[in-house]
């Protein structure tokens, strides 16, 4: 029994879905068909290209290039801020109309979805046929457009449904994968990007057919088991599920932010490191772990970024232990540059459901659990603006930084797995 | 008919279902004086979820100054707002 799975990606998602939204409510030009981008707020120096019309790629806008950089190649480019409540309510009502054919679908992000239609050959004889009606469907009711690929696996079907665009349908079976796949750009396959790409380039490997029918042996010495990922997925060999859920095993939890203006001094930067420690370790204690590697990561003004972590001989939950750590790794790394952009990152979960107390540690536990769970429980209660530290007042910078935008924590993130 | 999305104000009626009629709205053209239309027949109503956003649309006919004309408005679930437009 073969599969057949639907990976289904709407056209330019943010853009489509504001240019829609806005014809709806009688505005005449649709941005669709004029140069225009989705952009972040320069204000915050968030000012990047979130997504582009197809006009705008005609200007060699790339998606994530500055907004000035856009406008010096365009200067008559719309630029229009993003709203994730609309592209939320998008996204549900796209995935409304899919529900309506099978209960098999994975949200993969945003605007893409994977959909299972494996032994429904009686309910849906002709999947051309099915994939326009939904396709219809999207353009008819929500008014815009998406690609749909089609293959007996995901990867096959996400790789079909980046072909041509907009408003197209893609099979990419595996016995089309000589014709279709394999003189394809090796940067056009899931999972090799920019870090991939070049080492790949060395090895003389430019196109997915090349990677494919490459030696083995070498990939996984070069690369080690990724190598051995790409290689399959070169070859159309990927055999993981449709899951009801996105929701993957966690191994870590990061924040991280770029500051609205540049960080000089080291208080400052500390403080911003403890706005992301909020975060990260409320994330961690919901999630009913501690752990056991904090990892800090510093960009400075001029782009050029460092990390370093630290094993902890205790695992911890706590927002103070973390942000002492943190701490300490940034005052290690950093070298007195302006600094523009920070995170932290904590690794290694262990249970949270005993606590083992170190000797040598003068810190009271009980009091600071007692703490946390009493500032975690206030602030699901009445919001995360509710409480916060006083070292932030008049500092300008948010209490619990990084993340999304306010009250976007149902947005369906993409995973690297499939 | 032209496109004019104009913000109205409206006096509708909801019966126990839910449906809701419009029964006559004031609207306000540039510079020109408030004008009240009666709507005579709603002629066809539907409902449209662009964006995902769910809007009533109406297609509509009145007499206004003598002459019987064909107008749309739509109604905003999420805002509660009324806009006038097609006329």
């Amino acid at each position: 029994m073969s599969r057949l799975i639907f990976h289904i990606d709407a056209n330019s998602a943010y853009l489509s879905w504001e240019a829609a939204y806005r014809l709806q409510r009688g505005e005449s030009l649709d941005l669709r068909l004029v140069p225009s981008v989705i952009g972040g707020d320069e204000e915050s120096r968030h000012g990047i290209v979130l997504t582009k019309s197809i006009p705008a790629k005609k200007f060699d806008i790339h998606t994530g290039e500055t907004l000035y950089s856009a406008r010096a190649k365009c200067p008559s480019i719309v630029i229009v801020p993003p709203r994730y409540w609309l592209y939320m309510k998008c996204s549900a009502a796209m995935h409304q109309i899919f529900e309506e054919y099978t209960p098999k679908i994975q949200r993969f992000s945003i605007d893409e979805s994977f959909l299972d239609f494996s032994n429904m050959e009686d309910l849906y004889p002709d999947y051309m046929k099915l994939a326009e009606t939904i396709k219809e469907r999207v353009s008819k009711e929500l008014g815009f457009t998406v690609n749909i690929g089609i293959s007996n696996n995901k990867l096959l079907a996400k790789v079909a449904s980046d072909f041509k665009k907009p408003n197209r349908i893609h099979t990419l079976f595996p016995r089309e994968i000589k014709s279709k796949m394999w003189p394809l750009p090796v940067e056009d396959l899931f999972m090799v990007g920019r870090a991939t790409a070049p080492k790949l380039h060395g090895l003389n490997i430019n196109t997915i057919g090349e990677l494919a029918n490459y030696n083995l042996e070498i990939l996984k010495n070069k690369f080690k088991s990724h190598g051995l990922v790409i290689w399959n997925y070169a070859n159309g060999n990927e055999f993981s599920e449709v899951r009801r859920s996105n929701y993957i095993e966690m191994k870590g939890i990061g924040n991280s932010t770029t500051t609205p203006f540049d960080v000089y001094d080291k208080d400052t930067a500390h403080i911003v490191l403890l706005s992301l420690c909020e975060t990260v370790s409320m994330r961690l204690r919901d999630s009913k772990n501690c752990c056991t590697v904090v990892s800090i990561s510093v960009r400075g003004s001029d782009m050029i970024s460092y990390s370093r972590q630290k094993k902890l001989t205790v695992a911890t939950d706590s927002t103070r232990k973390i942000y002492e750590i943190a701490c300490y790794l940034f005052d290690n790394v950093w070298k007195g540059n302006p600094v523009r952009h920070l995170g932290v990152h904590i690794t290694d979960f262990c249970g949270n459901d005993f606590y083992q107390c170190s000797l040598l540690d003068t810190f009271n536990y009980e009091k600071d659990i007692k703490l946390n769970k009493a500032i975690d429980e206030i602030r699901l209660k009445y919001g995360s603006k509710a409480i916060s530290r006083s070292c932030f007042l008049h500092s300008g910078l948010n209490s619990m930084c990084g993340g999304m935008a306010e009250g976007e924590e149902e947005y369906p993130l993409m995973s690297a797995m499939l | 008919m032209k496109v004019l999305a104009l913000p109205i104000e409206m006096v509708s009626y909801t019966d126990n279902n839910g449906n809701i009629k419009p029964v006559r709205f004031r609207m306000q053209i540039g510079d020109e004086p408030m004008q009240v239309i009666k709507i005579d027949k709603v002629i066809v109503k539907d409902t449209e979820r662009f964006a995902g956003n769910i809007m009533t649309v109406y297609k509509c006919q009145s007499l206004i100054d003598n002459v019987i004309k064909l107008f749309e408005i739509k109604y905003e679930l999420s805002t509660c707002k009324w806009i006038l437009y097609k006329i």
